[in-house]
């Protein structure tokens, strides 16, 4: 390692400082009167429309949105920017479909939690333990990827180890998790989302400067590479693909509990709309930069694709290949921040199901009250834990790890697609449709996967969410329909007098 | 307004959205691959990379502002009373 030319590491020390100060400080805002676990897990439904909005798309985009996705556009071109920029419909999608009667509904049980409102609508003990198993079982194996991608990222572009950089972020995330709470993790989001677009933006422009300005590069690509300027990509785009890409990271992101349960954390109405419209906005921006610098990266790394090594390399090759150190250890701090608030998310999230879904479920049942106090170290203690576990998991993942998250986000969204919408919307749906669409749902999802079967080349997430659907309507025909209290809460235009 | 009222408001909200995420598919379907073959270039870059993927973008954004200033109607999440 020559000194001198690795990456500056001030701007991420500093910056890993403001996200630890900035969640300390969100913790000062809350009311004791809601109670420890609804600030602790959804910053007391206080959020407001810019918070809303940042922390939806920090969640959504990760260490992939800077690594992966950028690497595959250098080599197929415009067409995969084409492709990722369906993400633009995810923010008003679930904002718009659950935002309000999420936020109606759980304020009405009290719910903190998707779970919550799942065992709630559905009476049902086994699909909520069934819900909280899929919920940490994926969250932790994504973590853990994105561990990895982001230490990958830090090691490739400063030249110290990945053991450095995996505990330099890991630990502060992990604390900064367990002490701040949601209201921490939104803020600390907004925060990575902005570090997000001033990464984007310093590589975008030295992609520029380095290559001799965008009509150069244009130039270059229509005579070397004409293949990069066509949707379909001389057969490397199928339509097929672009079909998966709809389903995949499209409309069925709908049901990804970690969306969603930002729906319960609304302050008011007001939050959602411009939530929304900033939301769509932001994502589709970071989007179209964080791709476009994928393809226009061809222009610096003129190679083939043996040179570099694989596709993941790209983007570090590219930060390395045309900025000083300095301007590179601020560039760091976008993939580190996607890395860190899609981490901080999942963390909060996994640990509500284990102590609020299960542990204090249980407890209620049993008829034990625990005191104020008990579920504040309970909980810090379990989002603690969970973290460094899944630290010590990411410093050498077994293999295991990448089969499990090879079915972590299709999997989420096929267990959660119809027990939410048919949940919500559809008043006779029970409790045995539910737990036929996601136990099945999800089986056949991972079995396709695994077995490689597709249906016309489209992604299996098509048999995942098909299947699903077709499980709920016969099992719903062999269960009874839910008391009508329960009914009563959601839905309750269908008993008006 | 009476809770039920709040209920269908939030059933047309989610309709419209889906609605209006159908409009997105369409319009990104159009704008792309409708004119993939067109030969305008501004700044060397093929029209059907501007109209696709930036202007998908745009559109979307201006579905998301429709939908939160002409169909979204602004609530109160808590109970204002209990008459129903």
């Amino acid at each position: 390692m020559e000194f001198g030319k690795i990456a500056n590491l001030w701007p991420l020390l500093l910056f890993l400082l403001c996200m630890m100060g900035a969640s300390m400080w969100a913790r000062k805002g809350l009311s004791k009167d809601k109670g420890f676990v609804n600030n602790y897990y959804i910053g007391g439904r206080d959020l407001g429309g810019f918070v809303l909005a940042m922390t939806t798309v920090a969640t959504y985009s990760s260490v992939s949105t800077f690594v992966g996705g950028p690497g595959v556009a250098w080599s197929i071109g415009y067409g995969w920017l084409y492709m990722a920029i369906v993400q633009i419909v995810v923010i008003f999608l679930v904002l718009g479909v659950f935002g309000k009667k999420i936020a109606l509904v759980s304020r009405k049980i009290d719910a903190v939690t998707i779970i919550d409102i799942i065992r709630s609508r559905y009476q049902s003990d086994t699909l909520a333990n069934l819900s909280a198993f899929v919920i940490v079982l994926f969250f932790c194996s994504t973590m853990v990827a994105q561990f990895v991608g982001g230490a990958k990222l830090f090691e490739a572009v400063t030249g110290l180890s990945y053991t450095v950089g995996l505990t330099l972020f890991g630990v502060i995330v992990v604390f900064y998790t367990a002490i701040g709470g949601f209201k921490g993790v939104a803020i600390t989001d907004a925060l990575c989302a902005v570090a997000m677009f001033v990464g984007l933006g310093i590589l975008f422009s030295s992609i520029l400067n380095k290559a001799g300005g965008y009509e150069a590069i244009m130039q270059n690509l229509a005579t070397n590479h004409p293949d990069m300027l066509e949707p379909l990509s001389r057969g490397k785009m199928p339509v097929s693909l672009y079909i998966s890409q709809w389903l995949l990271v499209g409309v069925c992101t709908l049901s990804l509990p970690q969306s969603v349960v930002r729906c319960i954390s609304s302050k008011d109405s007001q939050s959602i709309k411009r939530a929304m419209v900033v939301g769509t906005f932001v994502i589709g921006l970071m989007t179209l930069l964080a791709t476009w610098i994928g393809v226009i990266s061809k222009g610096v790394l003129t190679g083939p694709i043996t040179q570099y090594g694989t596709a993941d390399n790209i983007t570090p090759k590219t930060i390395v290949s045309c900025m000083s150190p300095f301007w590179a250890g601020v560039t760091i701090l976008g993939p580190v921040g996607a890395t860190i608030s899609t981490i901080d998310s999942l963390l909060l999230s996994a640990s509500s199901s284990l102590i609020k879904d299960i542990y204090m479920h249980r407890c209620a049942k049993k008829g034990e009250t625990l005191s104020e106090s008990t579920i504040k170290k309970l909980s810090m203690g379990c989002t603690f834990v969970l973290g460094a576990l899944v630290f010590a998991i990411s410093l050498n993942p077994p293999s295991l790890i990448w089969q499990i998250n090879m079915f972590a986000f299709g999997g989420l969204e096929t267990a959660f697609f119809w027990v939410l919408i048919f949940g919500l919307f559809w008043h006779k749906a029970n409790k045995t449709g539910a737990l036929w669409a996601m136990a099945g749902g999800v089986a056949i999802y991972c079995i396709t996967l695994a077995l490689k079967i597709r249906f016309m080349n489209i992604h299996q997430i098509l048999f995942g969410v098909v299947f699903s659907g077709i499980l709920f309507l016969i099992g719903n025909k062999m269960g009874k329909d839910q008391d009508e209290s329960v009914l009563r809460i959601f839905f309750p235009e269908k008993y008006e007098e | 307004m009476k809770r039920s009222e709040k209920f269908r408001q939030a059933n047309r909200e989610a309709k419209a959205t889906v609605m209006a995420t159908i409009a997105v598919i369409v319009f990104w379907t159009v704008a792309g691959f409708g004119l993939a073959n067109c030969e305008m270039q501004i700044l060397h870059t093929p029209i059907w990379i501007w109209m696709g993927c930036v202007g998908s973008w745009l559109f979307a954004c201006l579905v998301a502002i429709y939908l939160a200033n002409n169909v979204c109607k602004d609530i109160n999440f808590d109970d204002e009373d209990e008459e129903d």
